[in-house]
């Protein structure tokens, strides 16, 4: 007896609905990995909320990562594996920015729920006068634009973040020197998502001065250390765990630079571990000898796109391509100064200059932009750089395209009338 | 000695103002024990000195100057002497002036509502009741015995109420005010906080249980006494203007009419704190509703407390101690690198574009061997996937255009010219058409093609007017096995061998 129709139509919602759940938590699951602290204005914050409890289990599972969700935000606390890579903190900052959104952080913590731009100022200005930061020569005033430029920018970041939300005025006209004492804005606090701001395991406060961490090293430690279960299973999931954060997180994984038991539970685990991890986020997994690499497809996965459009980006493709000839010509580790690089640009000025903004074909401007074609290279792990050079990584051969030939449109041809023969 | 009001209150922002006070002080409670004067010597080891006591040489300096001033005066000392030295030091005795009396009295005044706590006064419910519970009793025996009321009882009562009624006022207002600010939970410490709220919350059930019990005895009693508490404000009036204005009649008058005013004013205060008046409610319930709120109000600010003390720590320090790790930092890479684990904010990095190959690459390959990116080629020449920029400028396009139009004018007149070669109207076979150039085989081609469409068969001979009405074209296939042969700069056409007519449609007609 055949299924009658009935059931037919029921089965395939339930399928319908089933695709559509996977959808969601797909598409949630990947706005997190790309805006770990989320605001509820973010467009996909409805599927985080709906997924949360599966998206809570899939990363404690396979990441270790904790996921808090509730109505005022999301937070995905996303404790890297690597903490020796330094392309990976705020775009735009230096030390001083750092120091000042600690410092705006720590005012707001004792906020009232609304505070202005100017209040931020001033109580950042009492902070800065703490003598643990004079002792550092840290000083700040808001006499200077540049000073008031940091702190519109660390503002602006807060804002980026939902921690601030602006209820009225502007940032904009208070770096300048003539306006700047007219200009101010209001600010909501945002608690729940100022509270997600440090991701710190342990918070920094909490050492006792004889325990404290002194150096950067032991700090950064200290950032991210997590209880281990000391057994079996306990090593397998932190392992795991470590393997999981760099290749959701970072572009690609090399073997060689894995410890000795992570590099054999990786050989044995890596295909299933990809298998997992694409089919939950999307990624296709590109899996070769020296390692493992996650990739978008549509490149919306990632902060520094590649290929891309734009001077720089083109020029970044040359430079693959060219470093990628290098390395194949050689097969091995090869030293490559910048001043190669640069030289290379220098000739391909000549032929893809025109399509460049004119200030990247000035004489002199290939050593720049060579500068920045490595940092965006570097900033994908295709190479390392040193003081005497850098060296091509073995994933930057996936971009060894050759000639590429772009024929000129050529006059159609004739053909002759069939029916006059 | 002639002083302006200011001078008096000098010594406020002079350089000594503790040593100042330190002398007004003495002087104040010298005051208030009833001495009229005091040497210097005495101001000396009275005064609380805040730090080392000064010479007498200095205290008879600053108290001349507070003379000078006019918050002293002084006279001179006519007591006997035993030493010569003090026979000649000028001697003074010195005692508040009127103007230094005044500044103390404001001084103290300000002080006090400096350090007047926000309070609500559950005693002074209490008060104003039995007040008022006297005042009804008065009025209703004095009725009784037939007698006018007892005006000098009245008038104490009267007064009492009002000044307690003050003073709850002000407690209230200063209440609504601190609770509005919610200051004194903002600034104590967090300790204090939640070892205070227990009672303040349990003084507050207290006060609002009072107030919604007493208010409605209160509010009865001073519905009671509304109807006839009027006259009864007049004689009261009458008696305060009686002691104040010893003139003639009419300014008598006039006083008690002011006075009664003012009493009035009280009664309505007082009517309005704990009656409705029109669709205003009654203050006291006004003050009910703030106190209730700030319960909650309260509980929140001691959970918020709490929470930043029972969290894992204090975000406020952690970040200010990591404030200070970022300026420990050696390098900027380094400050990168902390700010990766401290914020863990990054978006994640991966790869764009898979590479696309026939065949499944086993993972063994090398990225060497591997098949490589395939890109857009215009993204790997150019460095755009697709043409974009800014718009263009607007260039001035005169020159480009009148060369469109010779070239236009040059083009129809070669099409003219072969149309007239072709368009002669009489029969031509194709074979015989001889060499053709560009325009007039393009022409020609044209022409052919609208014919061909009509044709159904290769045998049948085909006529039309072409699609823009100029021409009239007719074409009859000529022997099968006729060869023609057109040769033109693209190359020779050949083909069977057709009779070609074409004619102009205007020439037809």
């Amino acid at each position: 007896m055949s299924t009658p129709p009935f059931h037919q139509e029921a089965r395939r919602i339930g399928e319908l609905q089933r695709t559509q759940q996977q959808d969601e938590f797909r598409r949630a699951l990947r706005a997190l990995l790309m805006r770990p602290l989320m605001s509820p204005e973010h467009a996909d914050f409805p599927a985080v909320r709906r997924q949360a409890e599966r998206l809570r289990e899939w990363f404690a599972r396979e990441a270790g990562w904790p996921l808090h969700v509730d109505r005022e935000g999301a937070r995905l606390f996303k404790r890297p594996a690597d903490l020796s890579d330094p392309t990976r903190g705020l775009p735009g900052y230096d030390r001083r920015r750092y120091v000042l959104l600690c410092l705006a952080c720590a005012v707001l913590e004792r906020a009232d729920p609304q505070i202005t731009l100017k209040l931020l100022g001033d109580r950042i200005m009492q902070q800065a006068t703490d003598p643990a930061l004079a002792a550092r020569g840290f000083t700040f005033t808001l006499r200077t634009a540049s000073e008031r430029r940091e702190l519109v920018a660390v503002c602006r970041t807060l804002l980026e973040h939902g921690v601030l939300e602006r209820v009225a005025g502007e940032e904009a006209n208070f770096v300048h020197e003539s306006s700047w004492q007219h200009s101010d804005a209001l600010y909501d606090v945002h608690r729940r998502l100022l509270a997600g701001m440090l991701a710190a395991v342990r918070g920094p406060s909490t050492w006792r001065t004889e325990d404290a961490p002194l150096d950067t090293e032991s700090r950064l430690q200290s950032l991210v250390a997590e209880l281990r279960v000391d057994s079996e299973q306990g090593h397998r999931d932190a392992l795991r765990h470590h393997l999981a954060r760099q290749l959701l997180d970072d572009p690609v994984l090399y073997t060689a630079s894995l410890k000795a038991d992570a590099q054999a539970y990786f050989i044995n685990q890596r295909g299933t571990m990809a298998g997992r991890l694409c089919e939950a986020a999307g990624l296709v997994a590109e899996q070769r000898a020296e390692g493992l690499a996650l990739v978008d497809e549509n490149g919306q996965l990632t902060d520094v796109a590649m290929p891309a459009e734009g001077t720089e980006a083109h020029a970044t493709l040359l430079v693959a391509e060219y470093l990628a000839q290098r390395l194949r010509q050689t097969g091995e580790p090869t030293l490559i100064t910048e001043a190669e690089v640069a030289d290379f640009l220098r000739n391909a000025v000549g032929r893809y200059g025109r399509y460049w903004r004119k200030s990247a074909r000035a004489p002199g401007a290939e050593r720049e932009l060579a500068g920045l074609t490595l940092d965006r290279l570097h900033r994908l792990s295709l190479i390392v750089r040193d003081t005497d050079g850098l060296h091509p990584l073995p994933a930057i051969a996936r971009f060894s395209l050759g000639q590429t030939e772009v024929r000129a449109r050529n006059s159609d041809t004739l053909s002759l009338l069939e029916s006059l023969t | 000695m002639e002083t302006s009001s200011t001078d008096l209150f000098r010594h406020i922002t002079a350089d000594k103002t503790a040593f100042y006070r330190a002398i007004m002080d003495v002087f104040a409670a010298a005051k208030r024990q009833y001495r009229l004067q005091l040497r210097p010597d005495e101001v000396l080891t009275e005064a609380a000195w805040t730090s080392t006591p000064p010479g007498l040489e200095e205290v008879a300096q600053a108290l001349s100057q507070l003379a000078e001033w006019g918050n002293l005066e002084s006279q001179p000392d006519t007591a006997r002497v035993s030493t010569l030295s003090d026979f000649y030091r000028a001697r003074f005795l010195y005692r508040l002036s009127r103007g230094g009396e005044a500044v103390e009295a404001g001084l103290a005044v300000f002080e006090r509502t400096l350090r007047l706590r926000a309070e609500l006064q559950s005693v002074a419910l209490e008060d104003i009741d039995s007040r008022l519970q006297a005042l009804w009793q008065l009025l209703t025996h004095d009725e009784a015995s037939g007698n006018g009321p007892d005006v000098a009882k009245t008038h104490e009562i009267l007064r009492d109420l009002v000044r307690v009624f003050e003073d709850l006022a002000d407690n209230a207002q200063a209440f609504m005010a601190g609770v509005a600010r919610s200051l004194e939970l903002h600034q104590a410490d967090a300790n204090m906080v939640v070892a205070y709220k227990r009672r303040l919350i349990e003084y507050l059930e207290r006060f609002i249980g009072d107030l919604i019990r007493r208010s409605d005895t209160i509010a009865r009693t001073l519905d009671n006494l509304s109807t006839r508490i009027d006259p009864v404000l007049l004689l009261v009036a009458e008696r305060e203007a009686r002691d104040a204005a010893p003139g003639n009649t009419t300014e008598q008058a006039d006083e008690t009419r002011q006075r009664q005013a003012a009493w009035r004013e009280r009664w309505k205060g007082l009517r309005g704190w704990f009656l409705a008046t029109g669709n205003e409610p009654p203050q006291a319930e006004l003050l009910r509703a703030r106190a209730r709120a700030a319960i909650p109000q309260l509980l929140s600010a001691i959970a918020a407390v709490n929470e930043r003390r029972s969290g894992r720590s204090d975000r406020s320090a952690d970040f200010r101690v990591l404030a200070q790790w970022f300026a420990d930092c050696a390098s900027e890479e380094d400050t990168h690198r902390l700010a990766r684990a401290a914020f863990a904010l990054h978006p994640a990095r991966h790869f764009s574009l898979e590479v696309q190959s026939e065949k499944e690459v086993p993972a063994s390959t090398s990225w060497l061997e591997a098949p490589p990116l395939t890109i857009n080629p215009r993204l790997r020449e150019y460095g755009e996937a697709a043409p974009r920029g800014p718009l263009p400028r607007v260039r001035d396009r005169s020159e480009e255009r009148a060369l469109m139009a010779r070239q236009l004018a040059e083009e129809s007149r070669q099409v003219e010219a072969a149309r007239r070669r072709l368009a002669h109207g009489r029969p031509t076979r194709l074979s015989r058409l001889g060499e053709l150039d560009v325009h007039e085989f393009g022409l020609f081609l044209g022409l052919l093609s609208e014919a061909l469409a009509e044709q159904s068969g290769p045998e049948q001979a085909v006529e039309r007017r072409t699609g823009d009405g100029l021409l009239h074209i007719r074409l009859e296939p000529l022997a099968m096995d006729s060869q023609a042969h057109v040769h033109t700069p693209a190359g020779i056409l050949s083909g069977r061998d057709h009779l070609l007519t074409i004619s102009l449609v205007q020439e037809l007609a």
